[in-house]
């Protein structure tokens, strides 16, 4: 019986070829897209790695007359005062590489026996703390990093993972910036600081004792949620000791959001557009089947006369259309297997194979639903009134 | 070997009821070869489908091939059309996307148990038969009409059924072809005992046969 849908369907090949057609086309786009979407859910579902409930960012700047010791003094006294707040739990700075700001500093270098490449973020003693960083491996800053040899920083798993494999890392040290030597002295879980879709993995959170620049920020972390009026007290607590009121407090969280409904509208829309694809396909192939089931009524009646059974009618036509779906979806596949063997765009090749696996589901799904009835409704066909109708 | 007991057969549309058959009693014995004949829509193929079990009666009894089918369900009539009955039609009923050798191959193909090979040889002894073999890997539209209604008497004897019922299988033929295929059924019936049961509008074709049958209106008038 397979032998003879085989050559059946090789005999229609002109006529099949539309529908494989269809199908090839259908499984690249939905392989296309649940590649995208499957790597996206995929950074998205890995743990972010810090706090953002109820932790804000001011973006500060002390103006240039002020010399570098009162620079240090102010930041001294911001954190004072900040810290004098009951509602606050804890105060920390950085440069201005602040999560979901799009800021990156990004340091690379040759001569630690591979290019050791990473972003970096500077933070004070206090920052991992107000970030709730996860410690995995090793201790965190403290104070008497900053009497060091080594400039002491904290890595993420991911940074790990890429260059240390199963090698100790904390404690040693390595070249980066300027030939300056870095010590590592743990080890985080993450530092999504792009946001929840973020692919990038590798990042530093680099020990500075003293941040002199002029331009800085503040991370507060809460004690919990407070009032509009808190966020003016804070305002003029900063604004006193700096001198100048012409800053903005994000909040993190609300800044979070922002930043993943940039990707989630793009996959909504693309999740409707298949949707849209994958309902055109099922009408199409509802009609093309159900077209060709009443074309064929005398072939029907013919097979029912020489001895076809209602079930060995229905499971033909099911079976041609799904040997010509297998057929699309193959040379789908071959052309999908590419990306992994090519390696042409830097994903793990296990996004390719979700999307192989969910695209060649939706497809099956599809056609058999779509079969389902025609074939049934062709093994309903009255074997008399078909072969009269020649 | 067909025994028909009072058949009626009523076919009920929405505006009028037909009664295509009348109370037909009828008997063909194994071996014979017997026609049907009677004005156009007096129920011919009526009958020969409720022979076929390819149509119910609505009343009567029927044994064919000492079988009484009446209790049969769809399943079981497949398996017995499949295995006891060819057929062959007016309008050849060949499937025009497959080739002569699979289309005569098609009823072995909802038997079970008959492998590839012994399918392959079983059609072709039976295009041999009809003269056909040099045509096999053709396809119906290459072949005339006298030609296609061979390949359709190889598909009804290829697996050596007990009974040949064959509705008008000239009456799409001019007379030098509906003479080549008569001269097969007939050689089928005197060679191979199979009894056929034919239907046709020609007087001469139908006096060629042991017995001829008269229908009127659904009823047997001889
Ligand atoms: N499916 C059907 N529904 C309603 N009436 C039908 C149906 N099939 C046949 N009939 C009627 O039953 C009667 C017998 O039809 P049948 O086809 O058996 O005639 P026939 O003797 O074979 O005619 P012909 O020589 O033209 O082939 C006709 O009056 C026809 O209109
Ligand atoms: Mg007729």
């Amino acid at each position: 019986m397979i032998k003879h849908i085989l050559t059946l369907i090789w005999n229609k090949k002109r006529s099949n070829f539309l529908l494989f057609l269809e199908i090839f086309l259908a499984f690249i786009v939905l392989f296309s897209v649940l590649t995208l979407v499957t790597y996206n859910l995929r950074n998205y579902s890995t743990p972010i790695g810090f706090d953002t409930e109820d932790v804000w960012v001011a973006y500060l700047e002390i103006d240039e007359s002020v010399d570098s010791l009162t620079n240090i003094d102010m930041k001294r006294r911001i954190k004072q005062e900040l810290n004098a707040f009951p509602e606050i739990n804890g105060v920390g700075y950085s440069n201005s590489c602040v999560p979901f700001n799009d800021s990156n500093n990004a340091f690379g270098h040759r001569e630690n026996g591979f290019r050791l490449f990473s972003f970096v973020i500077e933070a004070d003693v206090d920052y991992p703390e107000v970030m709730d960083v996860n410690v995995v491996e090793g201790r965190t800053f403290n104070e008497s990093d900053a009497y060091a040899k080594h400039t002491a920083v904290l890595i993420t798993q991911g940074l790990r993972d890429q260059y240390f494999g199963d090698r100790e890392v904390v404690d040693s040290i390595y070249l980066m910036d300027n030939d300056e030597p870095w010590k590592i002295v743990g080890v985080i879980d993450a530092y999504k600081y792009h946001g929840d879709f973020s692919d990038e993995n590798r990042v530093m959170l680099k020990y500075e004792p003293q941040l002199e620049s002029r331009f800085f920020s503040a991370l507060i972390e809460l004690n919990g949620a407070v009032g509009p009026e808190f966020e003016e007290k804070v305002n003029k607590a900063i604004a006193g000791v700096i001198n100048r009121s012409d800053f903005v407090i994000k909040h993190l969280k609300t800044e979070r959001e922002l930043t993943s409904r940039e990707y989630w509208v793009p996959i909504i829309a693309l999740f409707s557009i298949c949707g849209f694809l994958i309902l055109n396909i099922a009408l199409g192939l509802f009609g093309v089947l159900w077209y060709n089931i009443n074309k064929r009524r005398p072939e029907v009646g013919l097979r029912r006369a020489i001895g076809a059974t209602k079930y060995s009618i229905s499971s033909q036509f099911i079976l041609e259309i799904l040997f010509v779906t297998f057929i699309g979806l193959l040379v789908g596949l071959f052309f999908a297997a590419q990306l992994p063997i090519l390696k042409l765009v830097d994903i793990e090749n296990i996004n390719y194979y979700y999307a192989m696996g969910g695209a060649m589901g939706i497809i099956i799904t599809v056609v058999l639903i779509c079969s389902f009835y025609p074939s049934q409704q062709a093994a309903r066909i009255h074997p008399a009134l078909a072969l009269h109708e020649d | 070997m067909i025994s028909l007991q009072n058949i009626n057969k009523v076919y009920r549309t929405k505006t009028i009821e037909t009664l295509a058959l009348n109370e037909i009693n009828l008997e063909v014995s194994e071996g014979e070869f017997l026609s049907i004949m009677g004005p156009s829509g007096c129920g011919k193929s009526t009958l020969l489908n409720i022979i076929g079990l390819i149509d119910e009666p609505s009343s009567g009894n029927i044994t064919i091939a000492n079988q009484t089918v009446n209790g049969y369900n769809s399943k079981d009539m497949a398996h017995f059309r499949n295995e006891k009955l060819g057929f062959i039609f007016q309008s050849f009923h060949l499937i025009n996307d497959l080739s002569v050798i699979d289309n005569v191959e098609l009823p072995l193909l909802y038997r079970k148990s008959v492998s590839a090979s012994e399918r392959r040889r079983l059609a072709e002894e039976a295009l041999l038969k009809v003269g056909l073999k040099n045509r096999m890997s053709h396809f119906p539209a290459q072949l005339s009409g006298g030609q296609k209604q061979r390949v359709a008497i190889a598909r009804a004897i290829v697996g050596k059924p007990n009974i040949i019922l064959a509705d008008e299988p000239t009456g799409n033929l001019d007379s030098a072809m509906g003479n080549e295929i008569m001269n097969i059924l007939l050689q089928l019936n005197q060679e191979e005992k199979t009894t056929i049961v034919m239907v046709t509008h020609d007087e001469s074709m139908a006096r060629k046969t042991n017995r001829l049958v008269r229908l009127f209106d659904g009823a047997q008038v001889s």
